[in-house]
Formats: C-alpha cells, sequence, structure tokens
C-alpha cells in the first residue's frame, strides 16, 4: 500500500468534485428539473427577444446565432412608428384595468357570498357561472355587434371591458370563493367579539390575508383581457386593444415582424407580472422580499 | 389597499372620459381586407393615402371580423365604415344582405379612367347593378431560387413550362440535392385552393366545375400525387411562400404575387419568377380582382365617392402598385422606375396573360356566400387524394356530389373557362 501523503488525498478528489456542491441524487433531479423548467419557458422569450433585435435578414440565416452578436433596432423602431400603436397600447391598459376593476368588484363579493352564506340553488349558481364560458364568442359575434352599436358600446373601451369581464368573472368568482373558504369563519367572529361591525371585521381581518389571493385573481384577470382577440376585434374599429391591432396583422406579416410584434406584446405583460410579483409570491408561501 | 383603491378610480375616471369624449370625426374610415401584412398597411396610409386631399383612417381587417361588421352595422342601422376595399370573393355576401349602395353613377363619374372590361362586369356580382369598382388586380405565378435553374430538363424553357417539366425538374433538384425543393402554399392560410381553380383543373381538363370527375381530372389528380413526392412535405404548413424561398427551405413555389413580393424585393438577384405550367388544355391561370364599394347608408357618401376617384386614378394605382404589390386595374402603361420585385413579378403575370396557350379562367361567380365550401370541396379532395392517399376514383365521386349539391344550392351558371349554362352549372 502507498503511503497517505496530502498530495495524493487530493488527487482522489476530481476536478468536478470540487467545483461542484454535494448533492445526493434526488437533489440533483430536482435541481435539473427546476433548470429545464425555466428553460422551457425563459429559452423562446429568449429567442424571440434575440430576433426582435436582429437585422431583417439574420431572421431567415441558418443556422441561428445563439449570442447577440449583430444588433439591429430596426424592426423594433419601426413598431413604434406604427400609427396608431401607442394609443392601442393605451387602449389595452385601460381595457386590461378595467377588466380587472370589475371581474373583481362582482367577483370576489360573489365569492365571499358562495363562500361564508348558505341559499338555495347555491350549487347551481356555482355551474351557471361556469356556463358563462361554454358559448364560444364566434357564434354570438353578429348579434353581439349588433346590440352593441344599438347601445352605443361599441368602439368604446368600456364596452370591450365588459366583455372582457364576462370572459373573466367566472374566474374571479371561483377563485375568491375559495380563498375565502380558507380563511376561518372564526377569524370574523373573534373581531365582532371584540366590537368590529361585520364591514370592520371583514375589511381588517378578512381583507389582508385575503389580498395576495385577491391580487392573483386580479392578475389572472389581466392577462385574459390583454391576450383576448377576438371581442377586441369585432367590438371596436377605431379603438382597438393592442392585440387586436396587432395580431391580425402579424399573422401575416414577415418573419421578423411577427418576431418583434411578439416582443412588444410579451414585454408589458411580463413587467405587470413582475410588478405584483411579490402578491403572487405571498400567496405561495414564500417570504415576501 | 388604499393605494389600490385609488388607482383604481382613477383608472375609473380616465376610462369614463374615454368614454364620454369619443371622437366624432369626419375622416372616412376606409376598411379593407387587402394590405393587412403591417408593413403594406403602413405603406397604404403614408404613401398611397398620404397625398390625399382628406383625411382618411386605413383599417385593415381580416375577412371574418370585415363581413361581420358590415353586417351588424347595417342591421343595426348605425353605419360608420365610408368605403370598403375587398377582394371580389366577399362581395356578394354584402350584395344579398343588402348592405352595399348601388354605384352605377359613380362608375359613370369615373369615365375616362379605363378601367379593365372584365372586372367592371365582374363588379355587377351577376345583378344589373354595379356593386364596386375594380381597385387593384394581381395573380398567382411561380417563382425560383436561380440555383434550381441548372436542374431545368433538358430544352425546358423556364418562361413556358408544362406541367410534366415541373414534375421532371422537381425530381432532379430532389435528386441532386436530396431535398424535395418544391412548395406550395397548403398552409391553414395559404391559397392552394386556387391554384386547382384556376390553374390545375383549367390546364388539364378545361373546366373547373363541369368536368370535375371526369377522366382527365382522374389523370390529373394521379400525376398531381406524382409530383408531391417531390414537393416538400412541410408544404401543409406554408401560408406564404416567401419565407420558405427566403429561408433556402424552398427553391420553387406557386404562390400570389403579393405573397412572393418580399423575396423579390429583398433579394432580387436570387430569384426570378415564371408564368405556371402549362396541361394539355393550355396554361390556366387565374386573375385576382380587388374592388371599392360603399356600404348602404353610408355616413358621408360623397367624400366616398371622392376618394374612389383617387383611389382609381393612374398615379394613385402605380403607388399603390410600389406599396402593396397590386396591379392597377385600369388599362395603362407601367413606369420604368418600380421596385425590383415588382418589375419581376410583373414581367412574370404578363407573360402569363400573354403567353399562346393561355387559359384565363375567372373567379367564381354566384356563390353568394358559398365561397368556402367551394374552395373546401377542392382542398378536402386534395388532402384525400394527395396527402392521406385515398383512391382517386371514389373520391371524385363522392366530391363531386358535394359540390353538385353545392351548385345547385347557390344555382350559379357556370364561368370561364367553363361553357356557359343557362341554369346552375352542372358537374358532370
Amino acid at each position: 500500500m502507498a503511503d497517505i501523503t496530502p498530495d495524493s488525498l487530493k488527487d482522489e478528489r476530481s476536478f468536478l468534485d470540487r467545483i461542484l456542491p454535494r448533492w445526493n441524487v434526488w437533489q440533483w433531479l430536482f435541481v435539473t428539473v427546476c433548470v429545464i423548467l425555466c428553460l422551457w419557458v425563459l429559452l423562446p422569450i429568449y429567442l424571440l427577444v434575440l430576433s426582435a433585435f436582429s437585422p431583417r435578414d439574420a431572421v431567415f440565416a441558418w443556422p441561428k446565432a445563439f449570442l447577440p452578436t449583430d444588433i439591429s433596432t430596426d424592426t423594433i423602431a419601426f413598431f413604434f412608428g406604427v400609427r396608431g400603436v401607442l394609443s392601442a397600447f393605451l387602449n389595452s391598459v385601460l381595457v386590461a384595468a378595467l377588466t380587472m376593476i370589475i371581474s373583481i368588484g362582482l367577483g370576489a363579493p360573489a365569492g365571499y357570498a358562495l363562500a361564508r352564506f348558505r341559499f338555495r340553488g347555491k350549487d347551481s349558481f356555482r355551474l351557471m357561472i361556469v356556463m358563462t364560458r361554454a358559448f364560444p364568442i364566434a357564434i354570438l359575434a353578429l348579434p353581439l355587434t349588433v346590440t352593441f352599436i344599438k347601445l352605443g358600446l361599441y368602439d368604446t373601451v368600456f364596452g370591450v371591458a365588459l366583455v372582457h369581464s364576462a370572459l373573466a368573472l367566472p374566474f374571479a368568482v371561483l377563485i375568491s370563493s375559495s380563498l375565502f373558504m380558507g380563511i376561518p369563519f372564526e377569524l370574523e367572529e373573534a373581531a365582532w367579539t371584540m366590537g368590529c361591525t361585520r364591514a370592520q371585521a371583514f375589511w381588517r381581518v378578512v381583507m389582508p390575508i385575503a389580498t395576495p389571493g385577491l391580487a392573483a385573481a386580479a392578475i389572472f384577470a389581466f392577462v385574459i383581457s390583454w391576450n383576448e382577440v377576438f371581442a377586441a376585434t369585432i367590438l371596436t374599429l377605431q379603438q382597438p386593444t393592442l392585440t387586436a391591432f396587432l395580431l391580425t396583422t402579424l399573422s401575416e406579416s414577415p418573419l421578423y415582424f411577427r418576431f418583434a410584434g411578439g416582443f412588444f406584446l410579451v414585454v408589458p405583460a411580463l413587467i405587470f407580472i413582475f410588478a405584483v410579483r411579490k402578491y403572487l409570491f405571498s400567496m405561495w408561501g414564500i417570504a415576501n422580499r | 389597499m388604499n393605494a389600490i383603491v385609488k388607482t383604481g378610480l382613477s383608472a375609473a375616471a380616465v376610462s369614463a372620459l374615454l368614454l364620454s369624449g369619443l371622437p366624432a370625426t369626419a375622416e372616412t374610415i376606409f376598411l379593407s381586407t387587402q394590405a393587412r401584412p403591417i408593413e403594406e398597411a403602413e405603406a397604404m396610409r403614408n404613401e398611397v393615402l398620404g397625398q390625399y386631399d382628406g383625411e382618411v383612417d386605413y383599417i385593415p381587417q381580416e375577412d371574418g371580423p370585415f363581413l361581420n361588421r358590415i353586417l351588424a352595422e347595417a342591421e343595426a342601422g348605425k353605419v360608420s365604415v365610408g368605403l370598403l376595399g375587398a377582394l371580389h370573393g366577399n362581395f356578394p355576401v354584402l350584395a344579398s344582405a343588402d348592405a352595399l349602395e348601388p354605384i352605377d353613377d359613380v362608375l359613370s363619374g369615373l369615365g375616362d379612367r379605363k378601367l379593365i372590361g372584365t372586372f367592371v362586369e365582374l363588379g355587377k356580382l351577376g345583378t344589373g347593378k354595379q356593386h364596386y369598382v375594380p381597385w387593384m388586380q394581381a395573380s398567382y405565378v411561380m417563382a425560383a431560387n436561380r440555383q434550381a435553374l441548372q436542374y431545368l430538363p433538358e430544352g425546358a424553357d423556364v418562361m413556358a413550362l408544362t406541367y410534366d417539366q415541373l414534375a421532371q425538374w422537381a425530381a432532379n433538384v430532389s435528386a441532386a440535392t436530396g431535398e424535395r425543393k418544391l412548395g406550395f402554399p397548403a398552409g391553414r392560410k395559404g391559397l392552394m385552393h386556387r391554384f386547382f381553380q384556376g390553374y390545375l383543373y383549367p390546364s388539364f381538363t378545361d373546366s373547373v366545375v363541369t368536368e370535375y370527375r371526369s377522366d382527365k381530372a382522374v389523370a390529373m389528380w394521379a400525376s398531381f400525387k406524382e409530383m408531391w413526392k417531390h414537393v416538400n412535405p412541410r408544404s401543409t404548413s406554408y401560408d406564404f411562400m416567401q419565407e420558405p424561398l427566403m429561408a433556402d427551405e424552398v427553391w420553387i413555389a406557386f404562390d400570389h404575387t403579393a405573397r412572393l413580393m418580399d423575396a423579390f424585393n429583398r433579394r432580387p438577384d436570387d430569384f426570378i419568377a415564371f408564368p405556371a405550367p402549362a396541361g394539355p388544355e393550355g396554361r390556366g391561370f387565374m386573375p385576382v380582382v380587388a374592388g371599392l364599394a360603399i356600404p348602404a347608408n353610408a355616413p358621408d357618401r360623397a367624400a366616398a365617392v371622392k376618394l374612389i376617384d383617387y383611389m382609381t386614378r393612374p398615379e394613385t394605382q402605380i403607388e399603390t402598385l410600389k406599396a402593396i404589390g397590386f396591379f392597377p386595374a385600369v388599362e395603362m402603361d407601367l413606369p420604368d422606375d418600380l421596385p425590383r420585385g415588382v418589375q419581376i413579378a410583373g414581367a412574370a403575370v404578363s407573360a402569363q396573360a400573354a403567353s399562346a396557350d393561355a387559359n384565363p379562367s375567372l373567379l367564381p361567380v354566384g356563390l353568394g356566400d358559398k365561397g368556402r365550401e367551394f374552395n373546401k370541396v377542392f382542398l378536402d379532395t386534395f388532402q384525400l387524394i394527395v396527402i392521406r392517399g385515398a383512391d382517386i376514383d371514389k373520391t371524385l365521386d363522392r366530391q363531386a356530389g358535394n359540390l353538385r349539391k353545392l351548385m345547385e344550392e347557390t344555382g350559379a351558371p357556370c364561368w370561364a373557362p367553363d361553357e356557359p349554362s343557362s341554369g346552375a352549372c352542372p358537374v358532370k
């Protein structure tokens, strides 16, 4: 047997052993899955951004450059120059904000009622809510447009927000009802015994606990509204939302415009979700940082 | 929490403002199913309509929402759109719903314009009244990468190919490169049905409807199925052939001129355009016609008439050609300073129309709102026979039944190249 010297000991640990953390198989598996999931989401966005900022011919080149060696803002700059893009962007934000307000404003009380009170027809009411999603808008297109024209809601931001709220409401009601069900009724009762009115108890005890969940429901409403194309297209003419304005023309535009347009549509949604991430994280039980 | 409420309230206030302050502008809304791609729409706004003396809001829209909107506005009796621009095939639905204003007086006011006669006739939609004024035209041609030219079969002239030579050419290319480099726009938004209606059927059977299931048609499908062996299998996902051409996935392609234009414009030295091939019954080809119409009860008819007058002027027609690659609907000489892409495509379009064996076929007339179903008959037959390998005779028998039912339902008489019929166009 050879003598054990500090030198030979060092050699037994390979290079990889020295730089990699000492995890067991399950930890490795966990990390691998995390990495794959992140790539799953981030890689397409990365390629989208890369292509959006590439010169037009590079989009068709093969093999694709994976690093941003050749940056060009031509295509993106074109978008800012297109007449109507900025007002469409503003319309989209307004519609999404209104949709959030309406669907949470109506959905949260409805969810609270479903969670706290017992009333006749509660179960069928629950079913009816989901039923609103059962009718494809495409079938309703013509009568909906005619009605909106007659009511004067046609081509208005509010009109589109109403339709989007109708689409988002079922989710808002169901999410908030399960949210309120998860908050013990005893907490409210305790607040009453300490002198709170019903409203005060709701506002000071239930709401702070429910806020992250409601925020999540609001984000959901925002995303539904932001992504909705069909109703926004048929119900607007001169006041389109960004998706209605861009998406129909993009699907027929050359590839480089599709990348730039995709970037243009994705970024605001990403920024919004980034801005409200603390509510999302706290709902998932991750500490507020 | 208060902050959220405040933001909510201010957003509501802003939107209330938006709602009450809707602009009641005097601008003419020009709703169109053409020039939809974002760059073309911008070119329409800036280059074509930029010189117009008046306010125009050019809004491009897909066929579905376009029709839905016009029908809804007509039904509600409150029309906001001033002028419509669409393909020939979109107008019959609107005319049958009484959503179009007759514009015979507008047409006679354009007397000195030399609008192409056949197109003016098409604009009557088979009725006694003028429903649209021809706006612009296009056609379908073939495009090829110059690298493919070396594989042309012996003795073949690319400007006067036959379908057999095209098949041989594609076979030579795939033998030499190991890749199937012939391409067709058979994707969801592609215009493959026009290839069958205006090119393949007329070239092989001198008919579109009558000889749908004739022996000639059986032979035609068999040879097309044979040719498909050298067609890029991704063709079923191609909508615009300019993209696979520019990506070098495809070397030889068939498509609408406007859907090839980007390739011609961006790499004019790499691509050529040439007429569609000829079959036993001649060189079948189909013009595409877009027209301008005024919706019934339009807010400002005079403004719309003025805009039609502007759009059909020769100088505007040239601007339109430069901007979106559609050719004039008036008889005129084209200037020499056109963009390269337009020159390339234009040469092929006129060579195609002027070829000795030309066999022009018109767009379907009189199908009303059944145009889509008519297209579906051809696309389904293609799917069944070529993609899924179904028996040709049986498939044609069954599909001929569908076609016959459709023709009898609409009562549409035959159009060129079929012989004129007194009643509904018969399917033999």
